[in-house]
């Protein structure tokens, strides 16, 4: 991503609504062609954010930049960045061949030219076939794709989505989503796609801008947001982390000894800060990074814990543990592996040896 | 924003908030060898507050509208009742359309027709004089105008009042009948308090609609003796004493003030209280 | 259980009362209409439509007719208008004294019509306007705004704000949105109004007694009439104004009652 253009920049941008301050100094950059996720729970300010890109609200300090150029008082009609709202916004009143045409005839595009494209986008959507119907006869993912081609058919450099996926069905919600990874793939126009699940963020962003309370908390991969979490607000948000709070020791070597409930565990120590011996400190273990063993094998970190509970979810299990000074771990394994370990078939009351190699935790800032 | 802003409240400034500021400037000027003269006068207030003939006539609309509240939201409360309890929704639903007829057919044509009912030879001395009852002259008396009024009001009385009871939930009076409350309490200590707002603003209509009715007292009273809207019409059109006029309708509309702020008081008085 | 029926019969009579003073007047004009007989009484004396002939005989009621029929085509179209403007404020805007605002649009049908007839005819004499069918318009206008409004407003409430900004998100200017959206949607609730408001002010006597001078509308010909001696022709008249005013309720109604079909529909 290092030779691509900056196309959009928030640069310090806020909203404030009388009191409250929705968004307070959100700054981010999109180059050409990225499918950005702004991910945070309900209320952290990132549909607000997107509403403002698109012109809906204006900020109320710092500044927007499309290509350089100030966007903040640009009228929503004049940006071409149309928007796929959360409940679809469709005109009732329309057919779906109209609802596409909508946007083309305010662009002053002839008639034949506008059915011409409406019909290319209802054919790449699959929806053709529904062309003349009214809104109200389609199901929610045939309004959905609706709703894609409405925008689409602006032929826009950005394509704005508010929760595209929250209103359909689970079944539905996988498939739109390869979809929609397929399309940002075809067409190489940038998304800008606001989600408050990070699965959702994970599977489709090259980038997720993770936020909370009107403030970004990190900006990075998936990957990235998974492995390294920024802080402890985003570590808990990714969920499927461990967070073990305790003392650090220095062990030398670029290790660190963490004692707490869990009994003593070795991480790196951060190479950006120094950890005093004796500071409090909290370590980030991911779930799926811990193995479970029947005995100990000697290297990496080893904790003997007992099971507490099974969770099986799809083809992967979620085991709660709780180890010896009562401290809490939870690992996150394919369902396959569990039925092929040792430990087999793994119960309530049975005690496990959980290990994690150095490398796997790190430290977050106090 | 201005575009669609400015227009309504410009047309009902202009000619509805002006020209009743301009009616009560008006109580204020004086006719002058039959000219109208703008002035400061409190002389047609003095005038019409001490007329005999206005605090009897005052008192006359007033109450013959109080009866008429009274009569129509009595009258109307066992069919409102019916309608929104006893019948199958299918029928409710025409009746209520019935019931917005009258609204659209005209009144003075309907005040026209019940005077020919009532007439000496009308119908119903035809029907009832068989029985070797009658005949009734109901027409040119005051029982007369409240018939009128009747027509007038109980329409709207009686969908305000259906519409008020079919807001009552069905459970609470369930409730009561299981608590062992019978039909008639249940009424009165269940359906009456619930729908009371409904019920006082169907009252407030009629004695509104009432109070401000010219048709009725006119055609079915004889207009005699004479109420407010007939004084008003009198001054206006045989007297051309506009001033006179202005200031018995600016005692209606502060009439009509205080009665709807006492009957909000009563709709909606003491609601906190009770759910709290 | 018989004390049940009792009351249960005593309450159906009842309102079977109620209903019969409420329609009799009404139904009794339409039936003697067409009555031979001069007097509208019992016996029947045979059916005619002289009355009728009659009417459009009568050049003054023929007058008050095409009368009424442009003030309520005038008074429908503005009101409508008005009333759609005001509705889209109430929807859309949000700002200080708002409530002043709509009350003031919506007072007029609270005041009664005796007081707006002399206001307006006070005033209107003023400005040249009293005598006019123009006079007459204008305060029934002013009575109709409310009842579009109201009718418009209900509309709109089923209209996702979302709507509307989406339209401008797709490029469409405030202008393009309302007159591409926002009217469309609201078209059925519009039509609607444009009847009722023309029922209403077809109907409306008061106002139009006060300020119309000597271009009567067809009801204050008909109080005018009321006056005289008993006149059969008042019923025939009392019959066109009915299927008049019905017609263009019972249009807006259908309207009104599509729009219910389709958002229950909806859901």
């Amino acid at each position: 991503m290092t030779n691509t253009l900056t196309m959009l920049e928030i640069d310090r941008v806020a909203k404030r609504y009388g009191d409250s301050l929705a968004v307070a100094d959100v700054s981010f950059t999109i180059s050409k062609g990225e499918f950005i996720a702004l991910m945070g729970p309900s209320g952290c300010g990132k549909t607000t954010t997107l509403r403002m890109i698109a012109g809906l609200d204006e900020p109320t300090g710092g500044e927007i930049r499309l290509w350089g150029r100030r966007l903040n008082e640009d009228a929503p009609w004049k940006r071409n960045a149309p928007l796929v709202w959360q409940n679809y916004a469709l005109f009732p009143f329309l057919s779906v061949r109209k609802n596409i045409e909508f946007g083309l005839k305010q662009r002053g595009m002839p008639i034949r030219q506008r059915r011409e494209k409406a019909f290319e986008w209802m054919e790449r959507l699959g929806i053709a076939a529904y062309a003349d119907r009214g809104i109200d006869q389609l199901s929610g993912g045939q309004r959905q794709r609706v709703a894609l081609a409405r925008a689409l058919a602006l032929e826009p450099e950005m394509l704005l989505l508010d929760e595209p996926l929250s209103a359909l069905d689970p079944h539905l919600r996988v498939r739109m989503q390869s979809e929609l990874v397929r399309l940002h793939r075809d067409l190489g126009i940038t998304f800008v796609c606001v989600t408050h699940s990070h699965s959702e963020a994970f599977a489709m962003a090259n980038r997720v801008v993770l936020m909370n309370e009107g403030q970004v908390q990190q900006i990075g991969t998936p990957r990235e947001i998974h492995r390294r979490a920024a802080n402890r607000f985003v570590a808990e948000f990714v969920g499927g982390n461990n967070l073990l709070s305790g003392t650090a020791v220095d062990a030398g070597n670029g290790l660190m000894r963490v004692d707490g409930p869990f009994g003593s565990t070795l991480a790196r120590a951060p190479t950006d800060r120094v950890l005093q011996t004796g500071a409090e400190v909290t370590l980030v273990i991911a779930a799926d990074c811990i193995d479970m063993l029947p005995a100990r094998s000697g290297t990496g970190n080893e904790i003997e814990a007992r099971v507490l509970t099974l969770e099986f979810i799809g083809s992967a299990v979620t085991v709660f543990l709780e180890t010896l000074g009562g401290a809490e771990l939870r690992i996150q394994r394919p369902l396959h592996e569990i039925e092929n370990s040792p430990l087999s078939p793994l119960s309530p009351g049975q005690t496990v040896i959980a290990r994690w190699s150095e490398d796997e935790g790190y430290f977050l800032p106090a | 924003m201005a575009f669609w802003a400015i227009p309504p409240i410009l047309w009902q400034f202009a000619f509805f908030v002006v020209p009743l500021g301009f009616l009560v400037a008006m109580t204020f000027w004086s006719v002058r060898s039959f000219r109208l003269t703008p002035d400061m006068t409190l002389a047609n207030w003095m005038f019409i507050l001490k007329a005999g003939f206005f605090r009897s006539a005052y008192i006359y609309t007033f109450k013959l509208a109080l009866l008429t509240a009274l009569i129509a939201s009595l009258s109307a409360f066992p069919a409102a009742y019916t309608l929104a309890f006893r019948l199958q929704p299918r029928t409710r639903r025409f009746l209520i359309f019935m019931l917005v007829v009258p609204f659209f057919t005209s009144y003075p044509v309907r005040i026209y027709s019940t005077q020919i009912f009532f007439s000496p030879e009308g119908i119903i001395n035809a029907m009832i004089a068989p029985l070797g009852l009658g005949p009734v002259s109901v027409l040119d008396t005051p029982t007369g105008t409240v018939v009128g009024y009747l027509v007038l009001t109980l329409p709207l009385v009686l969908l305000l009042q259906t519409f008020a009871l079919m807001n009552t939930p069905r459970d609470l009076i369930e409730a009561a009948h299981n608590l062992g409350c019978g039909r008639f309490r249940t009424i009165l200590t269940v359906i009456v308090p619930t729908a009371r707002v409904g019920l006082v603003l169907a009252a407030t209509f009629a004695f509104v609609l009432s109070f401000g009715d010219y048709v009725a007292p006119l055609y079915l009273g004889g207009s005699n003796p004479p109420t407010l809207s007939i004084l008003i019409a009198d001054q206006v059109k045989s007297g051309n004493n506009w001033p006179r006029a202005s200031v018995v309708a600016v005692t209606m509309i502060l009439t009509l003030i205080v009665v709807m702020t006492a009957m909000l008081a009563l709709a909606y008085g003491g609601r906190k209280k009770g759910r709290g | 259980m018989n004390a049940h029926h009792l009351r249960r019969g005593a309450l159906f009579l009842w309102t079977a009362l109620l209903l019969a003073f409420i329609f009799a007047p009404i139904v009794s004009t339409i039936i003697f209409s067409f009555n031979a007989d001069r007097f509208p009484s019992l016996p029947w004396a045979g059916f005619s439509v002289r009355w009728y002939e009659a009417v459009f005989a009568d050049a003054t009621i023929l007058r008050g007719l095409i009368n009424s029929l442009i003030v309520a085509g005038a008074t429908a179209i503005v009101a409508s208008f008005l009333g759609f403007a005001a509705a889209y404020v109430d929807y859309r805007y949000r700002f200080l004294g708002k409530v002043v605002y709509t009350a003031l649009i919506a007072l007029p049908p609270a005041v009664p019509v005796v007081i707006l007839g002399i206001a307006m005819l006070t005033f209107e004499g003023r400005l040249g306007l009293s005598g006019t069918l123009t006079g007459v318009a204008v305060g029934h206008i002013v009575l109709a705004v409310p009842f579009a409004m109201a009718l418009v407003r209900m509309r709109l409430a089923d209209l996702d704000p979302d709507i509307e900004r989406a339209a401008w998100n797709l490029g469409a200017t405030p202008w393009a949105a309302v007159s591409g959206v926002v009217i469309p949607f609201c078209l059925p609730a519009i039509l609607a109004s444009i009847f009722l408001t023309a029922a209403v002010s077809f109907d409306e006597f008061m106002i139009a007694w006060f300020v119309s001078g000597v271009n009567e509308t067809l009801p204050v010909r008909v109080l005018a009439m009321l006056q005289g001696q008993v006149s059969p022709k008042i019923n025939a008249i009392g019959a066109i104004v009915f299927v008049v005013s019905m017609s263009l309720v019972v249009i807006a109604q259908v309207l009104i009652g599509n729009r219910a079909d389709r958002s229950s529909k909806r859901t």
